[in-house]
């Protein structure tokens, strides 16, 4: 097992992932303490990322649950096979025969979703809970258990304890605020975008094979964009894209109609283009 | 209470008081993130000291501001010399005086130290409970500079709660539809596996349309704004709010509705505002609003909200047909009229009078309070 941070930062990088001393230290208490860790920050920044690079070096499983708005118990934990319980019930009623309760509500009836499944596998597993934002303040509510005791109740089973506790990463994109009680269990990180220097470095490890001044040129004009009021900022992911579909296109530096050509890759709102565009028409003549 | 490191006689003792230290200033640190500290202070993250702050950084932190917060706390309790504060034993009492009068300036700069008492007995006036009633009843143009701030912390907190209030009277209403079967099992057991009681499950109600027209001419700016966070904060309570500005003409601003832009957009529309001629023509912007938005955003029975004065310049016959053109379309038309909360006010100004028979609801909306009455209407919708 590790021994300090910076063999995080060593090991991660091996995986193609660019962490930062502050991250390397979250991601070895996770480690260490086994204490859930919330991973906030603006959309494309590799919090999500991190989670299946995580599970890859611990070779172990990524166990992913996305949230979304209405997101219940029966997606996220268990749900019982009703459809499967009535039929054997029939037939068993058919057949004179008799069913002990014990027998409906069993291990064949369960179906395991995500939650559950995190805390029954063998080997602790990456358990990513994406985008906790977007769920229910409910469900952040149920969630409280899982991620303080890393047990889930069912009614007609029981308590069911994790046999290996999960490393369990939550992201979010800060839509709205967390309960302080879910905060409270977890710990912290805020992931912002990374600096000429970082991103560089990530679009390097990611696209071997580009070409120094084309690397440059696209890292730093997705900086200066970043520190413009637009309506949607582009994260590394587009960063990332960006210079590969350049690269596809077979530019060796960012010219005025490669720009023309591939500004979708970068900016995802017409309103944002076309003001990008006006302003660059001058510039790259 | 230890505030800094070199007064405490051990490392656990330090990391404990420095706990101590964050809670008295704002950050919610408690026995269990405490404890998480000395857990990771063993697992040695102590060898270099930049891991070891990051490593507390994310135990205390929940939040970006607060991590800022904790790195100037931080280097306050942690990097203090003990050789610059020992007390000198000739003048003991001159020294302690600097050095009381060293921690309140660092803890000013912080925000959290004890200003000059004068201020403080301000503060005391603005935050009691009778100060919160009193700015609930008052009219929002005559607020002082002081209270807008307040009231602005105000409004957020009661306007959240009011949504709070809405998304949830919304879940008990009941709807007959197909049968939901595993609900109706799982209810039978109670009664010996006999589905006595059905369970349905149905589409969740829809959510409505919300149309809201700000008049920000002249002296209504002021109330408009407020009203503008009102329909902020009651945005996920409908399937789509929609915001328009009039004074001469009219600028649609859904946009801004995100609460992240509002505050920076409010302060742009204030500037602009004072610009604006103070003649209002309602009839005019509103026809401009019915012909080139009202395919996209008159449809499904929306509920509309005017704010406006009624002082037009325009002709009222036009706002009357344009009033009923749209009265015909929403599912229910509310007017807000601030003067209404002044004493003695009848609705006799033309445009005011051309528009109200075709009026669902006539209302103030001139202080919170009245604003918070709208929550019945539109619960009710």
């Amino acid at each position: 097992m590790v021994q300090n941070p910076q063999a995080i930062i060593e090991a991660l990088n091996d995986y193609n992932y660019v962490a930062d001393e502050e991250l390397a230290t979250a991601l070895f208490l996770l480690l260490k303490l086994r204490k859930p860790i919330l991973l906030e920050g603006p959309p494309g920044v590799g919090k999500t990322e991190i989670a299946a690079v995580l599970a890859a070096w611990l070779e172990t499983d990524l166990i992913r649950l996305q949230c979304y708005e209405g997101l219940d118990l029966n997606a996220a934990v268990y749900e019982w096979n009703y459809q499967k319980q009535i039929l054997l019930l029939k037939s068993a009623e058919a057949n004179h025969e008799k069913m002990a309760e014990s027998e409906i509500f069993s291990d064949k009836f369960l179906l395991k979703r995500p939650l559950l499944q995190a805390i029954l596998h063998p080997k602790a597993p990456v358990l990513l809970i994406d985008e906790i934002d977007r769920s229910d303040e409910e469900f952040e509510a149920f969630l409280l258990e899982l991620l303080s005791a890393f047990q889930i109740t069912i009614p007609e089973i029981g308590t069911i304890k994790a046999t290996h506790r999960p490393y369990v990463i939550l992201t979010s994109n800060r839509t709205r605020e967390l309960s302080d009680a879910l905060k409270r269990r977890c710990l912290y990180h805020w992931i912002d975008y990374p600096d000429l220097d970082k991103e560089m470095s990530i679009v390097q490890m990611k696209l071997p094979d580009i070409e120094s001044e084309l690397l440059e040129q696209t890292v730093a004009f997705v900086q200066t964009l970043r520190s413009r009021k637009l309506a949607k900022t582009p994260g590394v992911s587009e960063t990332i894209d960006w210079a590969e579909s350049l690269m596809a296109l077979g530019y060796r530096r960012v010219t005025a109609q490669a720009l023309h050509q591939t500004l979708g890759c970068v900016l995802k709102t017409v309103e944002d283009i076309s003001i990008v565009k006006k302003e660059n028409a001058g510039l790259m003549e | 209470m230890k505030i800094q490191a070199y007064s405490t006689a051990s490392l656990s003792e330090a990391i404990v008081a420095f706990g101590q230290f964050c809670r008295s200033h704002g950050l919610n640190v408690g026995v269990q993130e405490t404890q998480d500290a000395l857990n990771a202070a063993r697992h040695d993250v102590l060898v270099y000291r930049p891991i070891f702050k990051n490593a507390l950084r994310a135990i205390f932190c929940t939040s970006p501001e607060e991590q800022k917060r904790y790195d100037r706390l931080f280097s306050l309790y942690w990097d203090t010399n003990p050789i610059d504060l020992q007390p000198d034993r000739k003048n003991k009492i001159a020294v302690t005086g600097t050095l009381q009068k060293k921690n309140t300036a660092a803890l000013v700069l912080l925000g959290q130290g004890k200003s000059n008492p004068d201020e403080e007995e301000e503060a005391k006036n603005v935050s009691g409970a009778n100060a919160s009633e009193r700015l609930r009843k008052t009219d929002f143009s005559k607020i002082r500079e002081i209270d807008a701030r307040e009231l602005e912390i105000l409004a957020d907190r009661l306007f959240k709660e009011m949504a709070l209030r809405l998304r949830r009277r919304m879940k008990n209403r009941q709807i007959n539809g197909q049968i939901h079967l595993q609900r109706t099992i799982r209810r039978s057991l109670s009664l010996g596996g006999e589905p006595i009681k059905l369970s349905f499950k149905g589409q969740k109600p829809k959510r409505q349309r919300l149309i809201v027209l700000l008049d920000v001419s002249g002296s209504m700016d002021k109330y408009s704004f407020f009203l503008l966070r009102f329909v902020c904060a009651l945005r996920d309570r409908f399937r789509q709010s929609e915001a328009f500005i009039f004074s001469t003409s009219l600028v649609r601003i859904t946009h801004l509705l995100d609460t992240k832009l509002l505050n920076l957009a409010l302060i742009n529309l204030a500037q602009q505002a004072d610009n604006w001629s103070s003649g209002t023509k309602i009839g005019t912007c509103l026809e401009t609003f019915y012909d080139s938005y009202g395919k996209q955003t008159l449809n499904g029975s929306p509920v509309v909200i005017i704010l406006s004065d009624g002082l037009d310049t325009g002709s009222p016959a036009l706002l009357h047909s344009v009033m009923t053109k749209i009265q015909r379309k929403a599912r229910k038309v509310i007017w807000l009229n601030p003067l209404k909360g002044m004493q003695g006010y009848t609705p006799t100004a033309r445009g005011m009078s051309a528009a109200l028979p075709l009026v669902d609801d006539f209302k103030s909306a001139h202080n919170l309070e009245s604003l918070l009455e709208l929550e019945t209407i539109l619960s009710n919708v």
